[in-house]
């Protein structure tokens, strides 16, 4: 009498699905197609937010000290001027092109992040009258409290109106001669973001 | 499926004719910023050029611009001149490239704008040069104007721009 096995059936066994090795599940997980789709999403994401929101910057020079040493790495937030202008003590990215398309929300602008930027806090916003006095800032004839601005200066300058689109930008060393030291009025459209850590 | 197959086909033909174009007849926007490109690799120069290399590229220098260019601006290295012949832009960039061990430079952020007959365009860049054995590069926007002559466009006017006014 044949037995069970071979009446009618056949003697292949469908194939038991083998478990994955702990090696394959630490560096491609259970499912490969889903950890590939995982990883392609991040590198969008990662190549999207570095190269268009989150501009990664190298400082060069001194004319930030101390707060931003020479040499230190940082980033520029183009998210942070979205929703509101920028505020008296943020530090800021400004583009050096000047001729560059107007308006942060223009898609040019957005797509051609500038590579070289000036990064100076503002001090004066729109419509203010701006001047040094023996090394503090007056903003409208006011003394403007700077608790970032730790080094002796003696600079003396005169009085600067404001435009309505205009920002007055300045390092946070100044300790050097105001010859040496750029700064002065910027566009609302040169601002790119706002410095980050 | 067949008709899916030639229109495939016929897009791809056609993307490739679009591509033909515009390398064989480039805008004016790319021409003059192809111009600056190629100006930015032949100003940079290596330290242990020899005189002839040196005399070669200073040359080439000169051959991007017109015959005069007008200036206006603000580096104490080119003193008080209002405009240069093009054999004065040879010796000028003999002497950087003699005095500067080496030097490399840079158009990072390039605006152009070309005007409407095509025959003139106004470049707004940002100049980074490294020279060797400095800490810091030299960073400067400048406005490049250029004017198409022969078919050429070269350089016809040079200014600094003050970034913050």
């Amino acid at each position: 009498m044949p037995s069970q096995d071979t009446v009618g059936q056949s003697n292949i066994r469908p194939e038991q699905p083998q478990d994955p090795g702990w090696l394959r599940i630490i560096l491609i997980g259970r499912n490969p197609k889903v950890t590939f789709a995982r990883i392609a999403v991040l590198v969008v994401t990662c190549f999207i937010i570095f190269k268009f929101i989150l501009l990664h910057i190298q400082v060069e020079g001194i004319s930030m000290l101390p707060t931003y040493p020479d040499q230190s790495k940082h980033f520029v937030n183009r998210f942070a001027y979205l929703w509101h202008g920028p505020q008296r003590g943020d530090v800021v990215g400004i583009r050096f092109s000047t001729n560059a398309p107007a308006g942060i929300h223009q898609a040019a602008n957005w797509l051609k992040p500038p590579h070289a930027m000036l990064l100076k806090r503002i001090v004066g916003l729109p419509g203010e009258t701006v001047a040094f006095a023996d090394g503090r800032v007056l903003i409208n004839g006011e003394v403007l409290d700077e608790p970032y601005e730790k080094t002796p200066c003696d600079w003396n300058r005169p009085p600067v109106k404001l435009g309505p689109d205009e920002y007055f930008v300045v390092g946070d060393n100044r300790t050097m001669p105001w010859e040496d030291h750029t700064f002065g009025r910027a566009q609302r459209s040169q601002i790119v973001g706002k410095a980050l850590l | 499926m067949k008709v899916i197959i030639r229109i495939v086909l016929l897009a791809a033909l056609a993307a490739l004719g679009i591509w033909l174009w515009t390398v064989l007849f480039p805008s004016p926007e790319k021409v003059v910023r192809r111009r600056l490109t190629e100006l930015a690799r032949t100003v940079s120069s290596s330290a242990n050029e020899s005189d002839l290399t040196r005399l070669a590229a200073a040359r080439s220098v000169a051959g991007f611009f017109a015959a005069t260019v007008e200036l206006n601006v603000d580096l104490p290295e080119l003193g008080q001149h209002n405009s240069m012949d093009r054999e004065e832009i040879t010796q000028l960039a003999l002497m950087g490239r003699s005095r500067a061990g080496g030097l490399r430079v840079k158009f990072p952020d390039i605006n152009i704008t070309v005007a409407p007959d095509k025959q003139s365009a106004m470049a707004d860049l940002t100049v980074e040069a490294n020279v060797s054995g400095e800490h810091d590069p030299i960073v400067q926007e400048m406005k490049f104007t250029f004017r198409k002559n022969d078919g050429q466009w070269l350089i016809t006017r040079i200014e600094t721009v003050r970034t913050l006014i």
